[in-house]
């Protein structure tokens, strides 16, 4: 206990470390950063626009120090001026320090350094879980196998100009799903067993949702929606379905093959068509939450575009054709997905399960 | 996409049989509540109060109409609330500091045709969406471990308070990791384009890490796993005072 407690502060004192190195790490940038130190405002304008919306603008005129370049230690001006709704601009407090552009002797502000609350809110995490008796080593390395994927993805897409997307999205999909079951079940055959469902679940259902796709002309369904309009928009499209899935699917397939397992284990001789069965009624119980989690996850993405469109004088029709038609395409490939995979993954595992001895 | 509809629901009727009615009516419930959020928002209600009573409903729904056991759904209902209550507290402060809300310079094209003066609180909504996002994640968690503990001591009454804690952890273990997952692969599908926009438009590393969007992404997949490892204990405990005070009357008795 007491050995814990050390520790524990231990990784609080990284942490605080971390944030404060992160919070003076200005020396690191190339671009000027200043640190706001008075903040006048120079004029409020309540107006309202031709749908009703009243919102104020507001002038700023903001001092600060330069904190790095040749410039360290002098003062500067700068104008800000922002819609109190922020939805593209933003008000300046005193104390944070901004990243700015310059262009000849002007400078403008660039953006809000945001680095020190994110190592911040990554520490929390990490504090979190050493005060309690989670596998962390585990799960650290199945995240950070994951992310180098994820980065060596995002290389290769970058170098290929997007050219192979639905490729590699297929090829980083499998390697991440097979990542995290090999850290979460270890080289067993169990985990081979869950990996087989996962992907032929997924394919299956991708597949099918294609197909269905096609047949209906991609009616109803806006791709040329997609995040920042990026091409080939199908693509785009599809290898967001296969991410956000795949996650799901894999809880799911490890949820039902392990219970099978589990069942095996107490009736040596069951039969392979009760632990279909019995997989089955397993699986139904999770289809729900399941598709809760993804129903929140899309719409959560989707928010401030859906207010814009509706404070904007859109009707709700409009609006949410405009916004989610490619969120609800998503969400029902991703549900076929879910709900296919409670018999796919029955049948792989009651094969396989019902022939093993205990 | 009527097509996408129809395959669902034939597949969860033939899957889940009479049991996917009550899913569909649960969705349903959900989606309208959903709509209902948006539409009070964007009548001017007060965004931070709106999400916390939609969310109630949300909870409400998804814990009592997936959840059968009355017992687990009571705890798993008692843990969510107060798991969004801190999420809600972690939030408000990170999303200050960070002011992350609204869209970022990269969404500029997009919002050429709109009026910016939209008066809906941005910084407000971006506590809502990280809120909203963590409502599935957190009802299932905590339902999964409550499910998991009862049946535990269903199996053996005679575990001590300390044999509750390890094993609401091991149950919540693997929990745990399989949720990170979601969250991190979900992260993967809504990034994805934006680092090649990123790319694109030569943003350098200091850019890339400051960037509004990205840092908003990462905060809601953050927050969200700060909920999903605290779901755990609060469950736990929650499991174990109900078994105690059991325990105490049958003893009584």
């Amino acid at each position: 206990m007491k050995k814990n407690i050390i520790r524990i502060t231990f990784v609080i004192l990284i942490v605080l470390t971390a944030t404060v190195i992160t919070h003076f790490d200005t020396f690191l940038y190339k671009s000027p950063i200043v640190k706001i130190e008075q903040v006048k405002v120079v004029d409020k304008d309540k107006s309202t626009d031709e749908y009703k919306n009243t919102d104020t603008q507001v002038s700023q005129k903001l001092t600060g120090v330069f904190l790095n370049t040749s410039k360290k230690g002098k003062k500067v001006t700068l104008k800000n001026s922002y819609y109190q709704s922020q939805l593209l601009d933003q008000e300046y407090r005193v104390g944070q320090q901004v990243l700015l552009s310059r262009s000849g002797n002007n400078y403008t502000i660039k953006n809000v350094k945001r680095d020190t609350t994110l190592v911040f809110s990554l520490g929390l995490v990490i504090i979190l879980l050493f005060c309690m008796q989670f596998s962390r080593a585990k799960l650290l390395i199945s995240v950070l196998l994951n992310l180098l994927v994820y980065f060596g993805f995002i290389k290769l897409l970058i170098h290929n100009n997007n050219g192979l997307l639905l490729l590699m999205t297929v090829i980083t999909s499998l390697l991440i799903s097979g990542i995290a079951l090999l850290v979460i079940l270890g080289p067993t055959s169990n985990a081979l067993m869950a990996y087989l469902s996962t992907v032929c679940a997924t394919t299956v259902s991708i597949l099918l949702s294609v197909l269905l796709l096609k047949l209906s002309g991609n009616s109803g369904v806006h791709l040329e929606l997609t995040d920042f309009g990026l091409q080939p928009y199908f693509s785009v499209f599809l290898s967001q379905v296969i991410f956000s899935v795949l996650g799901v699917i894999l809880d799911e397939t490890m949820d039902i093959s392990s219970s099978l397992i589990e069942m095996k284990k107490e009736v040596h001789d069951v039969k392979e068509k009760v632990l279909f069965k019995a997989g089955i009624n397993i699986g139904r119980e999770l289809i729900g939450p399941l598709i809760n989690i993804l129903l929140f996850i899309v719409i959560a993405e989707h928010l401030n575009l859906i207010l814009l469109y509706l404070s904007n004088g859109n009707s709700i029709g409009y609006t949410f054709t405009m916004t989610l038609s490619l969120g609800f395409a998503q969400l029902l490939i991703s549900a076929i997905g879910i709900v296919l995979t409670v018999p796919i993954t029955s049948y792989i595992a009651s094969k396989i399960i019902s022939r093993r001895a205990y | 996409m009527l097509f996408l509809l129809g395959a669902f629901i034939v597949l969860l009727l033939i899957v889940a049989g009479s049991r996917g009615f009550s899913l569909l009516f649960g969705l349903a419930i959900n989606l309208i509540s959903i709509v209902a959020l948006l539409i009070l928002i964007a009548d001017g209600f007060n965004v931070l109060i709106t999400t916390s009573i939609i969310s109630l409903i949300i909870l409400i729904v998804a814990i009592y109409m997936n959840v059968e056991n009355a017992n687990t759904a009571n705890i798993a209902f008692k843990t969510s609330l107060l798991i969004v209550v801190i999420i809600l507290l972690i939030t408000i402060p990170l999303e200050f500091w960070a002011s992350a809300q609204g869209m970022g310079v990269e969404d500029q094209e997009e919002l050429e045709a709109f009026s910016l003066a939209a008066g809906v609180s941005f910084p407000q909504l971006a506590v809502a969406i990280i809120v909203v996002n963590s409502l599935g994640v957190i009802s299932e968690t905590s339902v999964a471990i409550s499910s998991g503990l009862n049946e535990i001591i269903l199996n053996k009454p005679s575990l001590t308070p300390k044999e509750v804690f390890a094993d609401g952890f091991s149950v919540g273990n693997k929990i745990l990791s399989t949720q990170t997952n979601t969250l991190l692969f979900n992260f993967f599908a809504s990034t994805f384009p934006l680092f090649f926009l990123m790319n694109s438009l030569n943003y350098k590393f200091t850019d890339i890490i400051n960037d509004k969007l990205l840092v908003a992404e990462i905060l809601t997949m953050l927050i969200c796993a700060m909920g999903v490892i605290l779901t755990v204990p609060i469950t736990s405990y929650f499991v174990y005072n109900k078994a105690l005070k059991k325990s105490a009357n049958s003893i009584n008795k």
